[in-house]
């Protein structure tokens, strides 16, 4: 049986004097984990501490089975990190840096070389790999960012605020990488980012944080194979007899004026069926949308919800 | 992950040892100071000094030399502990030059772009990285010090003969171990003060007085109380002290140690508090992430 990639144990982490997680209780199984959260919320203060950068005042946190204080030199040896903030030496070409970081990960000098120049044309810098970091755009060092934590090959990627001053093709971009990195191998993510839509597009689950507490924890991939059983038809022509039909198959229907339908439908029925049943009654669907409860919605309903307890967002 | 396949794959190579990995750190740290040419020139000239004092040697023990240049053996000063004190003097006070210059090219470059969390994200602990860092300075301060000096004491033993080196071989224990304090409180006073400042060329400037206001300070305060433990704030009057004891200079040294005054236990006691401090600076500044307190 494979470890859960987070296993948060009523994890409290008090920095400066100030509680800033308090007792997150959690455990998340998917390889893709997003980390949601307003400013403040810990989403920093939660990777740092799994990391091993912080020590826990209260509670445990273990990643890929492994205890982020007690085991943190082991559990840093399968991570890649990209941190939010700039990190690199500037002066340093982008290839030699990125092999330099491959050798304190434990890389042979060569294996480190060949690494980083494979690490570098991966993504995308391959012509200025020989430049001093320091003259990169933002854009660039945010990809030297990237290069550095997967030269090494590990098994936890680790992304704060990947996508952070990029302009939008090159975000484009960066989020195919992430999805590729993802794809091609058993690589673990752990992404941490402002934009919901960097999160949905390439995880599986996330991590709603709130003032140092989980607001929710969401398994997008359920939540999108529930969403495909929840239909809105706008139709002409429908008799109550087409809602009686679509009952028989087992589904449930709202009727709404104008000729709106909501249905939800059970997992055996397919959307053909439908489309069957509304050609036998000789009814026009003119639109039909899956209803499409995005992670905009999940993350507004988990603020709310948590806002409720304490009045405040 | 090879180039022309441009798709990503994971590390299934073997990989170094975990304590070596320091060295790394150690290893792209000479081949960018050697980059320098200021580096190059200043390393050359903290070993020039060590040329001079083997010539000196030299002419010391060659009686056709001293014949030719007219000089007789009396007005020279004789190859014994003193001659080796002085030598130490000078290539500590060079050591110390070089290390206002390297220390901080060590270390402001990884902190001034916050380039240490990807330091301390790998299997790699704080230690590794002062270790790392102090190896670096280690090995060029020994360049400096120890080593030319045991150099010049072979230098000294082979061409005087005669049994010199038996009855000087106890030499070599105070060349080394006081080398070793000067490095060690060198290197870690320089890896403190550029965490601390983290701009380059401010650490050289801090370091570089660290050395001579609180000497000032402390000789104010002699002058004001009419003490002599103003001195303790005198870490290079503190090593020499340090220095005379571990050759027998019990004399004085050219004048200038005054036995009278702060005993030797208390010098050994400020050179470790100077380490135990930088300690303290560096397990506070070497953080991957700082903590707002409030």
């Amino acid at each position: 049986m494979t470890n859960p990639t987070i296993e948060l144990d009523g994890l409290e982490v008090q920095l400066g004097g100030r509680t800033i997680l308090h007792g997150l209780t959690g455990v998340l199984k998917s390889r893709a984990i997003g980390l949601l959260g307003p400013n403040g919320a810990g989403k920093s203060t939660l990777i740092n501490t799994l990391l091993g950068f912080h020590s826990p005042s209260k509670g445990s946190a273990r990643v890929l089975g492994l205890n982020s204080h007690n085991d943190g030199k082991a559990l840093r040896a399968l991570v890649g990190y990209m941190p939010e903030n700039d990190a690199f030496i500037s002066k340093m070409s982008g290839v030699r840096f990125v092999r330099y970081m491959a050798e304190i990960s434990g890389l042979p000098a060569e294996q480190a070389m060949e690494r980083a120049h494979e690490a570098f044309v991966y993504v995308g810098l391959g012509e200025a790999r020989y430049r001093p970091v320091g003259t990169y755009s933002l854009g660039m060092k945010q990809l030297a960012k990237l290069a550095q934590a997967i030269a090494h090959g590990p098994q936890l990627l680790i992304l704060d605020e990947p996508t952070n001053g990029m302009d939008p093709p090159a975000r484009k971009r960066l989020i195919e990488l992430i999805r590729e990195i993802r794809e091609a191998s058993d690589i673990c993510l752990l992404l941490s980012s402002h934009l919901l839509r960097d999160v949905e597009e390439t995880c599986d689950e996330v991590l709603i944080l709130r003032n140092g507490k989980i607001a929710s924890i969401c398994n997008l991939v359920e939540e999108r194979r529930a969403n495909r059983k929840f239909l809105e038809l706008e139709t002409i022509g429908a008799e109550p007899s087409f809602t009686t039909s679509l009952e028989s198959l087992g589904c449930e229907c709202a009727v709404f004026a104008n000729g709106r339908i909501k249905v939800v439908m059970p997992d055996s029925v397919e959307i053909r069926e439908v489309f069957k049943v509304a050609a036998d009654r000789g009814v026009q669907i003119r639109r039909m949308n899956h209803r499409r409860d995005s992670l905009e919605d999940i993350f507004l309903n988990a603020m709310e919800q948590t806002g409720a307890a304490d009045g405040r967002i | 992950m090879a180039v022309y396949k441009r798709r990503y794959n994971s590390y299934g190579g073997s990989l170094t040892p975990q304590w070596s990995r320091f060295f790394v750190l150690t290893r792209y740290a000479f081949a960018d100071l050697f980059k320098s040419r200021f580096f190059v020139l200043l390393l050359i000239l903290s070993i020039i000094p060590c040329l001079f004092f083997a010539g000196y040697i030299f002419i010391a023990n060659n009686k056709t030399i001293q014949l030719l240049m007219q000089v007789r053996s009396a007005d020279l000063l004789s190859v014994e502990t003193k001659y080796f004190i002085v030598i130490m003097m000078v290539q500590t006070q060079a050591a110390f030059l070089l290390n206002c210059w390297v220390g901080p090219v060590l270390i402001s470059g990884d902190l001034t772009n916050g380039a240490l969390p990807l330091f301390l994200s790998r299997p790699f602990s704080r230690a590794d990285y002062v270790l790392g860092k102090l190896a670096v300075l280690g090995l060029l301060l020994s360049a400096v010090t120890w080593i030319p000096c045991l150099l010049l004491f072979s230098l000294q033993s082979g061409l005087a003969r005669n049994g010199w080196i038996w009855s000087h071989l106890w030499m070599v224990v105070p060349i080394i171990f006081c080398s070793a304090i000067w490095i060690l409180m060198l290197s870690l006073i320089s890896l403190a003060v550029s965490a601390w400042v983290k701009l380059r060329i401010v650490a050289t400037g801090v370091i570089f007085i660290s050395f001579f206001i609180p000497a000032g300070l402390g000789e104010m305060f002699n002058a004001i109380m009419g003490t002599y433990w103003g001195q303790l704030l005198n870490f290079s009057y503190m090593f020499r002290l340090i220095l005379a004891k571990g050759f027998r200079e019990e004399s004085g040294l050219l004048g200038s140690v005054d036995w009278i005054g702060v005993p030797v236990w208390a010098a050994w006691g400020v050179l470790i508090a100077v380490c135990v401090l930088s300690l303290f600076i560096l397990n506070v500044r070497l953080r991957a992430r700082e903590t707002v307190r409030g």
